[in-house]
């Protein structure tokens, strides 16, 4: 796989196992800004893995991770964590929130972690909030709203520190298709908007119809989709 | 409902207790071993009564005292006892000498064969004690051959020291001072029991009781809710496949109630190998058999229906928030705000009942015992209602801080219930530790006493045994290891008439240096004689010391002298001399001679004290002494002296309740650090994402502390108000002044406090190994 020059992210050659099992066995990846790509591949095969190596969560055993010309994998823990805090934002699967705190109180927790007055946090969540439709919840707690809703407040939390990269593992793995098109919809648009690029982890072709290119990952080993359109 | 379909649930959820592979039986271990604890403590403490009166029946059975006037004549089925009884370091050792009148004399439970002279039957302890290095001083001071060893039917404990030894010529001693007497049979039925319980005392037990038994109950409550998040997502998934609401509960149920009843079964387990284990313990210097350990048949059954009931109940309680629905579970979103009404009940209920305890003390009867428990155990509990509603209100009015404040706060918010019982057990413990303390210290007077024997001059005192050479009895003690001054004071009572006299000086003979010890004496030699005048509880000697007064030996004691009348004339060189506090903390009055001045007749009269001044840098100085005195005179009763004597039950009360305390604030700490530990568990995804997307291991770290810390200062306060406000009715209840007892409750609640950092230190390091980011992972 070659890696196009102007590239914000780019992995080489990444091998990780955990234990006798193989996740990653030379996967190659790479990311424009307001590029959005999609990792597809079967259950077990690497995808998350991929993703978790490269927004630092996790260390690959070997190989290279470079963001904006700096290297991922030689970052201390901490240096990892300010990464992740300042310049990603995230999206799992079940949402992830914290579950005692409000709606607006989660979308703002990003921008508290990075030091902002509660105030201006919670200001600045509403207006994601506002722009993915969920603003009429900020009061609540993630028990009290649905999984589409509750998406869809992890996505404005994703994007509030308005981040480079924004990672998203199967991120309508959970919602009916109707839920999970508004959740993409709005996720790309946002994402577009603000010209930060999007690594999507699907198993759904659905899904993956979102992104502008799609990768595959089967046993650990990555290459690009040809788009039939 | 079909008896079929109520015992299928139930069986589905006793698999379901065990089901899970490891983790399964981890969970169902965990439960089980913290019911199981909480069980053997509830058989042990219902087995208590019976074990007291065991030894009580033993103590009788082998009483040798007879409170007849009547003595028993000399025969054939007699037997002459006594006492010998001798204190080793700390422990006290049950000594009697025997002298069988007849073949047919009583032989004491638990000996074969009486043993002839010199020679003993011992208990295995003093056996094992006599045989160890630790024990050759006393060997020394019990020189007998041991013949046999005494059996468990004549001791009140397997830890006991005690010793029956053959003799000669005991008639003799029993006219001298020594304690003993001839008996026909051994045991007492007029004896009783024992002697009636102060009710200060008994009021003091029963609270030491409920204080450390209600402490258990929230353990076994909060045992039984060990992996309660993960059997709710099983019931949901239960749901999904078709089962009702009610089976969901039956199942619940089920699940609770094998994990009590695996609890019972190991709890007998760990009762029964307490039993075995007791046998070689000593606590407070009492030991025990197993055999006397048989928890009372009415309440082992009470525990083993109490507990599985309990398990069941608590698990039906606790899912009244929880929604569980096919599709995962809800905890009820809203929960209905918490009542205050009926959570103040429980602690006006309790202090209702003990309010007609109020001023019943200790000379205006005894206390109703149903009542005080009921009413401690009412208060009591009304901390473990009344903590849901303060920390609710609390936490609901505290404001925004920090991100690690802020999860924290909004946590507890969400969940208040599952925080206030997590502190329940410490906040019932301090509650009722703070009040007993006050309790204790309150009546601590009354229990303790100053003994006005001054220490620093002598710590210990012994009589010169009758018949024996006085000098050469001085000299022997002179010579004892660790013994530094030797002080005699020989004295006689003289009466103003030779028949019936009206009045009486003391006369005390000793050299000059020692009658220092009991006057200011202006100059003193050999031959002086002085008259102590406004000494304490003496108004007689004024006309009694004047020159030229006869003073009679005692008619009685005529016998002594051969028969001849004895008097004394007070000299005419008579000086005066001021009284001084001698070591026993007492004023002698009366006149004081030196051997000099006394007249042969008189010597025959005297009879001697030594105070002994000890180098107490030396091992064992006292022991040293004792063994020159039963070398004397085996029957003597040497006196060790302390400057604060305290009552033996209220010392032993007073310990139970910290060795007890402490082990139920362990057992509160362990299952604190279980709870504290799955809660972690249930959040390691949550603690995984907040690290993914930066969050930093000491905001989460210092959010878990806050979680802990709010509540349990919520309860530590809690705790110390009902603690003192019980305390304070304990105290009006045995007519003491209300004085709140501030050094205990710092330290309870410091206690309180320093179990629950240790929990909070003992869970950072499972906190960072889960706030790893790859518990994202879910193949």
């Amino acid at each position: 796989m070659t890696h196009p020059a102007g590239s914000l992210l780019i992995a080489q050659d990444l091998r990780k196992t955990y234990g006798p099992t193989t996740a990653l066995d030379g996967a190659e990846f790479s990311i424009h800004p307001g590029e959005v790509v999609a990792v597809m591949g079967p259950s077990g095969s690497g995808k998350s893995t991929l993703l978790h190596c490269l927004a630092g969560i996790v260390t690959p055993d070997s190989g290279s991770i470079t963001y904006n010309g700096r290297e991922v994998t030689s970052m201390s823990d901490s240096e990892r964590s300010a990464l992740r805090r300042s310049e990603f934002g995230f999206v799992f699967q079940f949402g992830q929130l914290v579950p005692e705190l409000t709606c607006v109180e989660n979308v703002a927790l990003p921008l508290r972690l990075n030091g902002s007055s509660r105030k201006a946090a919670e200001r600045t969540a509403l207006g994601w909030m506002e722009r993915l439709e969920v603003d009429d919840l900020r009061k609540k707690r993630p028990g009290e709203v649905s999984g589409g809703q509750g998406q869809r407040v992890a996505v404005a939390r994703a994007l509030v520190t308005d981040p480079r990269v924004l990672f998203a593992d199967e991120p309508t793995g959970a919602l009916d298709s109707l839920n999970g098109e508004r959740v993409m919809e709005l996720l790309t648009e946002a994402a577009r908007s603000t010209n930060a690029a999007v690594v999507l982890v699907t198993h759904e072709a659905r899904v993956a119809a979102y992104s502008d290119r799609e990768i595959v990952v089967r046993d650990g080993r990555s290459r690009d989709m040809e788009r039939v359109v | 409902m079909s008896v079929r379909q109520w015992s299928r649930d139930l069986a589905m959820g006793t698999r379901f207790a065990f089901a899970g592979g490891r983790e399964g039986w981890t969970r169902a271990l965990l439960t089980a071993v913290g019911v199981g604890l909480g069980v053997a403590l509830l058989l042990l403490t219902t087995a208590i009564p019976n074990a007291l009166a065991e030894r009580d029946r033993r103590e009788e059975a082998r009483s040798d005292h007879t409170f007849s006037q009547q003595e028993i004549p000399k025969a054939d089925d007699t037997l002459l006892v006594v006492d010998a009884d001798t204190t080793y370091r700390d422990q006290d050792v049950r000594g009697r000498l025997l002298e069988p009148d007849g073949p047919k004399a009583p032989r004491p439970p638990g000996v074969a064969a009486f043993p002839a002279d010199g020679e003993m039957v011992v208990s295995p302890a003093l056996k094992e004690l006599l045989a160890s290095d630790d024990g050759k001083l006393l060997r020394e001071r019990l020189p007998y051959r041991i013949s046999g060893t005494i059996g468990e039917q004549g001791l009140v404990g397997s830890q006991e020291l005690a010793f029956f030894a053959g003799g000669k010529g005991l008639e003799q001693r029993l006219e001298g001072p020594a304690s003993g007497a001839r008996i026909d049979s051994f045991g007492n039925d007029d004896l009783g029991s024992s002697d009636p319980w102060d009710p200060v005392l008994l009021l003091l037990v029963l609270v030491v009781f409920v204080v450390l038994l209600m402490p258990v109950a929230v353990f076994i409550a909060a045992a039984v809710r060990f992996g309660g998040e993960r059997r709710d997502r099983r019931l949901a998934a239960l749901r999904l496949v078709g089962s009702d609401s009610r089976m969901t509960r039956r199942i619940a149920a089920g699940e609770a109630l094998a994990g009590s009843v695996l609890g019972l079964v190991l709890g007998t387990g760990f009762f029964l190998l307490g039993r075995q284990l007791g046998a070689s313990a000593e606590v407070f210097h009492v030991s025990v058999f197993p055999s006397y350990l048989n928890p009372s048949p009415l309440l082992a059954a009470l525990v083993a229906v109490a507990v599985p009931t309990a398990a069941v109940l608590v698990t039906l309680f606790a899912l009244r928030g929880v929604v569980i629905e096919p599709l995962g579970v809800v905890r009820t979103a809203k929960p209905a705000r918490r009542r205050l009404w009926w959570r103040l009940l429980l602690p006006l209920g309790g202090l209702a009942m003990l309010y007609p305890m109020i001023g019943q003390g200790r000379d205006q009867g005894d206390f109703n015992q149903y009542l005080v428990v009921g009413g401690v155990m009412l208060l009591l509990v009304g901390v473990t209602a009344l903590l849901p509603w303060v920390v609710e209100t609390v936490v609901a009015r505290l404001g925004s801080g920090g991100v690690a404040w802020q999860l924290a706060v909004r946590r507890l918010q969400l969940s208040s219930g599952a925080a206030a019982r997590m502190v329940n057990g410490i906040a019932v413990a301090v509650a009722g530790a703070i009040a007993l303390q006050m309790l204790f210290a309150g009546v601590e007077g009354d229990y303790t006493a100053s003994s006005r024997y001054d220490v620093s001059r002598a710590q210990m005192s012994v009589e010169v045994p009758e018949g024996a050479r006085t000098a050469a009895t001085i000299g022997e003690y002179r010579d004892t290891e660790g013994v530094r001054k030797v002080t005699a004071l020989s004295d006689v009572y003289l009466g103003d008439r030779r028949d019936e006299p009206d009045s009486f000086a003391q006369i005390t003979v000793a050299d000059c240096a020692s009658l220092r010890e009991v006057a200011t004496l202006p100059s003193c030699r050999d031959g002086d004689v002085f008259a102590v005048k406004g000494s304490q509880y003496d108004s007689e000697s004024d006309h009694l010391a004047k020159p030229g007064t006869t003073l009679w030996a005692d008619a009685g004691d005529t016998a002594r002298s051969g028969d001849r009348e004895v008097s004394w004339t007070v000299p005419k060189d008579i000086r005066q001399a001021q009284p001084r506090e001698d070591p026993t903390g007492n004023e002698r009055g009366g006149i004081l001679l030196t051997p000099g001045a006394l007249p042969g007749s008189l010597k025959a009269h005297l009879s001697t004290q030594l105070f002994l001044s000890l180098d107490l840098s030396k091992a064992d100085a006292y022991d040293h002494v004792r063994n020159t005195a039963a070398r004397l005179d085996p029957t003597s009763q040497p006196m060790t002296w302390n400057s604060i004597e305290r009552n033996d039950r209220y010392a032993t009360i007073r310990t139970g309740l910290s060795v007890g305390a402490a082990c139920v604030l362990a057992l509160i700490g362990a299952s604190l650090l279980v709870s504290q530990l799955e809660q972690l568990r249930e959040r390691r995804k949550l603690l995984s994402a907040l690290i993914a997307f930066g969050t930093r291991r000491r905001t989460l770290s210092l959010s878990v502390l806050w979680q802990t810390a709010i509540p349990i200062g919520l309860g530590l306060l809690l705790a110390a108000t009902v603690g003192m406000a019980l305390g304070a009715v304990l105290l009006r209840m045995t007519n003491m002044k209300i004085r709140v007892d501030w050094p205990s409750v710092l330290s309870m609640t410091g206690i309180g406090a320093a179990v629950v950092l240790v929990v909070t230190l003992l869970s950072l390091p499972p906190l960072l190994k889960l706030m790893r980011p790859d518990g994202l992972r879910t193949e």
